[in-house]
């Protein structure tokens, strides 16, 4: 078995190799998930188009409005520490403190954990509770793609073979905004998510507005609360309704049993953490 | 891993039975299945493309009828493949069963899968998220040839 290794200078390049090369080529970012699958041997690919030259794509710059657009080979400590981060969006900057060891964070990127698209990831769940968006390359230029829907199944995208992610632009904030990530650890605090929850409000007058609330490690992508998002959007954040609201989880989610919980025990820590999230946002209002 | 699909078809029982059975035609509703050729006497080879994000599974194996029970609309069969690429084998023993209920007919497809190698290392949730889908779209599948 043989690899030839690509090491693009510039996205252009990037894009070139892999409309070339696609279907056979691997893009290789921190390279934390990669390695794992190369050495188990569960993957093979002829090309690996490894990111690490490409120049500025570990920037992260800070709109007038307070957007943030973060290069896709940030590593996640990176942007734990970052200011531009820290000013803007600390909730953020909190949710992927929370990835793995110190070890993976230095060395996994923000771009790499949503290509990679492990349903049990943090950064992509908070991600799309913030209603980020990816900027992909490919082939015909370039477009924005929002997380969600960029996450589509158990390690799989919408990505086509010959497009990348660029960036990541995580929308303003406005003085209102109030957001929270919350995982759930059952075996050592290093460990996947047996389940997390990552909510987002506007919190106007005490109430719930453009509520978004995503779940990790409970359905083959971040799940969104939707049912919930819309029994609480415009109301109080008031004990009660929040506790009625949130059995509403069940209907969103799609466990199954693993070593990190039951489904039933997931879906159980789901109304849990869900209604934890949501009195952390109310406390904030 | 044990897995269970049911799916409700409004379709005279014995023209599901008949989908269901013909082998090689009840194949082609499983995405990802590649020409299925009798090789004897309720006999099968054929080759499955799985992919689960950056992985490709190609898996060679062979499907046998072990038992038929056409009145009562009852079968197991036994399925065998490996990924030579990757190293690691798939056998699955598959009981079908049709019962009719309220003018619709009930068709229940129970699964016990066993996983070795390689292919097992990427983990049985994924593999079992991936079973589940493949399942629930083969029941879609024949729900929809059998009522068409």
């Amino acid at each position: 078995m043989s690899i030839t290794y690509h090491a693009p200078a510039s996205w252009d390049e990037a894009r070139t190799l892999l409309a070339e090369h696609g279907d056979d080529a691997t893009v290789v970012a921190g390279g934390t998930a990669f390695t794992l699958l190369l050495r188990q041997g569960l993957i093979r690919p002829g090309h690996v188009v490894g990111l690490q030259r490409v120049p500025h794509a570990s920037r992260i710059d800070v709109d007038a409005h307070g957007g943030i657009a973060i290069g896709a080979m940030t590593t996640h400590t990176s942007l734990e520490h970052a200011d531009a981060i820290r000013r803007t969006w600390p909730e953020l900057a909190d949710a992927v403190a929370k990835v793995a060891t110190v070890r993976v964070r230095n060395q996994a990127t923000i771009g790499g954990s949503l290509a990679h698209a492990d349903p049990a990831s943090d950064a992509p769940v908070m991600l799309a509770a913030l209603a980020a968006q990816a900027l992909v390359v490919g082939e015909d230029g370039a477009h924005r793609v929002p997380v969600d829907e960029l996450l589509v199944d158990t390690f799989t995208t919408s990505l086509l073979p010959t497009e990348v992610i660029r960036a990541v632009e995580v929308p303003a904030r406005t003085p209102a905004t109030r957001a929270v990530y919350l995982k759930y650890t059952l075996r050592s605090v290093d460990d996947y998510a047996t389940v997390s929850v990552a909510a987002r409000a506007d919190m106007n007058d005490g109430r719930f507005d453009a509520l978004r609330i995503f779940l990790g490690g409970v359905g083959p992508r971040p799940m969104r609360a939707v049912s919930v998002d819309r029994a609480l959007t415009g109301q109080a954040a008031d004990e009660a309704l929040i506790a009625d609201a949130v059995p509403l989880v069940d209907d969103d989610i799609d466990p199954i049993d693993d070593v990190r919980g039951s489904a039933a025990y997931k879906r159980e820590m789901a109304r849990v953490f869900t209604q934890r999230a949501l009195t952390a946002l109310g406390r904030m209002a | 891993m044990k897995l269970a699909h049911t799916a409700t078809i409004a379709a005279p029982a014995d023209r599901i039975w008949a989908a269901v059975m013909d082998i090689p035609a009840a194949a082609r509703c499983v995405p990802g299945v590649a020409a299925v050729t009798p090789v004897g006497p309720d006999r099968f080879k054929g080759q499955l493309l799985v992919q689960i994000g950056p992985v490709r599974l190609v898996l060679d194996g062979d499907i046998a009828v072990a038992t038929r029970d056409d009145l009562a609309k009852r079968a197991t069969l036994r399925a065998d493949a490996k990924d030579s690429r990757l190293g690691g084998t798939v056998r699955a023993s598959i009981d079908v069963s049709l019962t009719e209920r309220a003018g619709a007919c009930e068709l229940r497809i129970e699964s016990d899968v066993h996983i070795a190698g390689r292919i097992g290392e990427f983990g049985q949730p994924v593999i079992q998220r991936k079973s589940d889908q493949l399942l629930a779209q083969f029941t879609q599948c024949i729900a929809r040839s059998a009522a068409a």
